[in-house]
């Protein structure tokens, strides 16, 4: 039997994307080639739908794994993360937790004036951030570059019991650096370490993951990953 | 599971999703999450990563149950293929899979839950599809289940089935030809 290294053609009558398109939805591509596969699906509608075709034919086969209940306590931490219903949002002028956002909304435009005025007046250079996830915004950034310190406030982050939130630095097209825990219920101000302030530029990406008590082990963020959001300058 | 009844109350479910109706996101949840967690573990091989696999599949699917389409396939096929491809970037993330044990084509199970009681509440689909892969030539029947249920790569099949990956790529390539051609008929 012969090696098919390059695929142009010799399957028959197939053409090349259907057996990229079949490749994804198997699942046995390595990276690079599955992220960029997973990029040309959200760009490439008839391409997509040959990948949807695939899932349609392999999806039945996950019928022969037998069923088996997560941790009970799962659907309450994804009840959690989600964001306000549209219920609440309905009755937004009634809501109590409406006028908290709005309160700290107003604290916040005031505290970025204030900011604004003084480092519009001393030529510091701050860079600021909303890190968001679905319709939520979870956390507001602001980074001090001449202090290289960052302050996150909370916004509309609720604790969770089991794991704390974490937040990276995530420079253009690089990975994720830790710069520390953060909390529900105040404003965290995070030293940025001397080797990272460099990172630390407009278009770099914070982004806030679930970590367990004390954080990632690892280094790397290891839980779900529930908001994100772009530096810019302020 | 009854499978057309609780296809018609998940896609039901994923259109109130759409308008932003947090119980019909539960009902989903109630409905799927032993199955998908159960697709999730076998891939990932251990609970906590499959759960936070989980938790982003379903938060995933508040934020675009719009987009879940019935031209393109049933509802649980929708979620199937995002689970399973949600634990497959995490595997390839983590760098590393728990599923390295050598394949022996000759003497490999022919399915993880086989027997008269779990065939009898399979889909149609499903029995139709395990008759394709079961006209497949065994090695290439090994390799796919690797590949489906293992969530390996070229690379880790090869290996665990000792030849090139080169020879690889072309047992997989043809095993998917078969496959299509053989559930178009």
């Amino acid at each position: 039997m012969s090696d098919i290294t390059n695929h142009s053609g010799a399957q028959g009558d197939m053409p090349d994307d259907d057996m990229i398109a079949a490749e994804y939805a198997l699942g046995v591509l390595a990276e690079p080639e599955r992220a960029a596969t997973a990029q040309r699906i959200a760009r490439d509608r008839a391409f997509a739908d040959m990948v949807a075709a695939w899932e349609r034919r392999l999806a039945p086969w996950a019928e022969a794994i037998p069923a088996l209940a997560p941790n009970p306590q799962l659907w309450n931490r994804i009840a959690q993360a989600l964001p306000v219903p549209a219920r609440q949002r309905a009755g937004l002028w009634r809501n109590l937790s409406f006028w908290r956002v709005f309160a700290l909304a107003s604290a916040l435009a005031a505290a970025c004036l204030a900011v604004f005025i003084y480092f519009g007046a001393s030529g510091g250079g701050t860079l600021i951030a909303t890190i968001d996830g679905g319709e939520r915004r979870y956390f507001v950034a602001t980074v001090d570059i001449k202090r290289a310190t960052i302050a996150v406030m909370p916004a509309g982050f609720a604790a969770d019991a089991s794991r704390v939130p974490e937040l990276w630095l995530i420079p253009p097209g690089g990975k994720p650096h830790a710069l520390g825990l953060l909390q529900a219920n105040r404003t965290v101000t995070l030293a940025v370490p001397s080797d990272l302030v460099g990172l630390a530029v407009s278009k770099a990406t914070l982004a806030v993951s679930l970590e367990p008590a004390g954080g990632s082990p690892t280094g790397k963020p290891t839980g779900p990953v529930i908001g994100s959001g772009t530096l810019a300058t302020l | 599971m009854d499978g057309d009844a609780n296809r018609s109350l998940i896609a039901a479910a994923l259109a109130r999703i759409a308008a932003g109706d947090q119980v019909a996101l539960q009902t989903v949840y109630r409905l799927t999450s032993a199955k998908l967690f159960a697709v999730c573990l076998r891939i990932l091989g251990e609970r906590s990563a499959a759960e936070d696999v989980l938790q982003e599949v379903y938060l995933t699917v508040w934020r675009k149950a719009a987009d879940f389409d019935t031209d393109r396939g049933s509802s649980m096929t929708w979620l199937i293929a995002m689970t399973r491809n949600r634990a497959i970037d995490r595997l390839r993330s983590q760098g590393w899979t728990r599923h390295m044990e050598a394949i022996d084509a000759a003497t490999d199970v022919a399915d993880p839950a086989s027997g008269a009681d779990a065939m009898l509440e399979r889909s149609q689909e499903h029995r139709r599809l395990q008759d394709c892969i079961a006209a497949l030539a065994e090695r290439e029947r090994a390799a796919l289940r690797g590949a489906f249920f293992d969530g390996n790569t070229y690379e880790e099949l090869a290996t665990r089935m000792q030849v090139p990956s080169g020879t690889m790529k072309s047992w997989i390539r043809r095993a998917m030809l078969k496959l299509k051609t053989c559930l178009e008929q």
